[in-house]
């Protein structure tokens, strides 16, 4: 945001405030769809001052990634737990650890994606066309996975 | 098992999406880096995703416990495949609640692994109770896939009422021909004294009242009274309940009805049950242990079975009312029916007496000026139903607040004064 001008920064800092409204009235009321609609405004908020920036690469994108990915977890993870259950000693110390390390693996495969994409940046239109089919991959890859058949069974 | 997607997946989705068009549209490609953890995610978790193949079960210890008292259960729970949060909730009866432990578990299962979570539950009323419904959800490491399942194999529970402490019963005014802890207005052979007479011949030696005897010239013999058993048939209004909260004139009645049941029955008195409403249940009158469990069981079987016919006691069996019993009743007295019933079974010259179960304290007037004017109609109304059954020979005996054993005593009173004003 200190590389927009002042209108910019004010719209920012809105847009900011309406997306941690939305995350706390997510865990707050338990509305679960709230939560990425808030990492969606956060993202975007990063993608508008990306896009008004002249920098080439912006190195903190892992970060970046790493932060929505935490802040998403989180916020279902206090979903999950709104009813109390008597739960395994050690579970919460657990769940936060498979949470950090989840944190700290998104921060890794972001930095080595962002390697890679300043090592081929430079090569032209291919590597776009490259990008953009590679994108359109992981999305059909995610479609197909979550429209899996269900398995089912028997339950009593 | 069902399976169904976590919000996650949408959301993640979603995000992917946005990511993906918006580094396409600015040309930016660190948002599909910033999207690309979320493929991540999503990608390795849906293909992880396995059915774990949960079973699980509640099994109490005890298929017979007092109310109140706490009833040990196991829930063990097992999986095919690892877990790694199995979330187990046991659903209970309205009338059960939880004494020790939480109704809400969550664990984590290795493949194969089975395991015993204690769970202490305690009914908070008397009744016959299922208990077994259970419903799981298992969730992945990456929380993207629940399996869900409900278990149902049931366990039927049956909890007896809290015996209530009884110092003395009602003593029907007959006595029938077996032995029993009742001294009997006739005279015969027994423990208590009764009168002396004339020694005539056939009178065993033992019996001559020698002290008498010496003053009267003549030879004297004691008489005494036998003591005898008694028939006692308990009658249940099943009409009406009256309840506010946790608290029920059909309860109490059940209670005392058990506490007198015992009783009568330590005295090897014969007890019956009629439990007089929507549904008509009756039991004959019998004798010992085996008796107090059929009368128990068939009285928390008592439920309010709303009708609008007019009962009288013309269904109940002949049989089931033996003559010179005592015909006990337990009632609110606010269903027209029972007292009916109670007035015929008076004109038909049965022993008969009231135990009034007091629904009064529960019933508050409405706030309104007419309100107030009903409850107070319906109090006199209950005053004028209370004075017909005296007026009958009936005792009554209203018990609220106070301990059964002096509703009893009052009733009692109440016969013996009676008795001396026939007499």
């Amino acid at each position: 945001m200190t590389r927009g001008g002042d209108v910019f920064q004010e719209l920012g800092v809105r847009i900011g405030a309406v997306a941690f409204l939305a995350l706390v009235a997510g865990i707050v009321l338990g509305w679960t769809p709230l939560i990425p609609v808030s990492a969606a405004l956060a993202g975007g908020l990063y993608g508008a001052e990306l896009a008004i920036s002249d920098v080439p690469l912006d190195i903190a994108a892992p970060g970046v990634a790493a932060a929505l990915l935490l802040c998403a977890e989180l916020a279902y993870w206090s979903g999950e737990e709104r009813t109390r259950w008597l739960g395994d000693a050690g579970d919460g110390l657990r769940r936060t650890a498979v949470v950090a390390i989840l944190g700290a693996s998104a921060f890794f495969v972001a930095a080595i994606l962002l390697a890679l994409v300043d090592a081929v940046r430079t090569h032209g239109l291919v590597v776009d066309l490259l990008g953009a089919i590679a994108a359109a991959t992981v999305l059909a890859t995610v479609l197909a996975l979550s429209r899996a058949p269900r398995q089912s069974s028997s339950g009593s | 098992m069902t399976r169904t997607g976590s919000p996650r997946i949408v959301g993640y989705a979603a995000l992917v999406a946005v990511g993906l068009l918006g580094a396409l549209a600015l040309r930016r490609p660190e948002l599909a880096v910033v999207a690309a953890p979320f493929a991540l995610v999503l990608a390795i978790g849906l293909r992880a995703a396995r059915d774990p193949g949960v079973s699980v079960e509640l099994a109490p210890s005890t298929d017979r416990a007092l109310e109140g008292t706490a009833i040990e259960t196991v829930l063990e729970a097992a999986a095919e495949r690892s877990v790694d949060r199995l979330e187990v909730l046991v659903e209970l009866p309205a009338e059960m609640d939880v004494a020790d432990g939480s109704r809400a578990h969550a664990v984590r299962l290795r493949a194969g692994e089975r395991r015993e979570l204690p769970l202490s539950v305690c009914c908070t009323r008397w009744g016959v109770f299922d208990v077994g419904r259970v419903e799981v959800r298992a969730r992945d490491a990456l929380r993207l896939v629940t399996w869900e399942a409900r278990f149902e194999q049931l366990h039927r529970v049956k909890a007896y009422p809290t015996p209530l402490t009884l110092q003395q019963l009602l003593a029907p005014l007959e006595t029938q021909a077996f032995s029993g802890s009742e001294v009997a207005r006739v005279k015969g052979e027994g423990v208590e004294y009764a009168d002396i007479r004339d020694f005539v011949a056939g009178d065993r030696v033992r019996s001559i009242n020698w002290r008498a005897s010496a003053r009267r010239q003549g030879l004297v013999v004691n008489e005494r009274h036998p003591e005898r058993n008694t028939d006692v048939v308990l009658f249940v209004d099943s009409f009406a309940d009256v309840r506010v909260g946790g608290v029920s004139v059909l309860d109490e009645a059940v209670r005392a009805a058990a506490a007198l049941a015992t009783r009568y029955l330590d005295r090897r008195d014969r007890v019956g049950l009629v439990g007089f409403g929507g549904v008509l249940r009756w039991l004959h009158p019998g004798m010992g242990t085996t008796q107090r469990y059929r009368l128990i069981e068939t009285m928390i079987e008592t439920g309010v079975e709303p009708t609008y016919t007019w009962r009288d006691v013309n269904l109940i069996p002949a049989r089931i009312l033996p003559p010179a019993s005592l015909v006990l009743g337990l009632s609110p007295l606010v269903d027209a029916r029972f007292v009916a019933a109670l007035e015929d079974l008076r004109a038909r010259r049965f022993d008969v007496a009231v135990v009034e179960v007091d629904p009064v304290p529960l019933v508050r007037p409405g706030p309104a000026q007419t309100d107030s004017l009903a409850h107070g109609l319906w109090l006199l109304e209950r005053e004028v139903v209370r004075a017909r059954l005296v007026a009958l020979g009936i005792g009554i005996g209203t018990w609220g607040d106070r301990d059964l054993d002096t509703v009893l005593e009052e009733v009692r009173t109440y016969r013996r004064y009676a008795r001396l004003a026939r007499a």
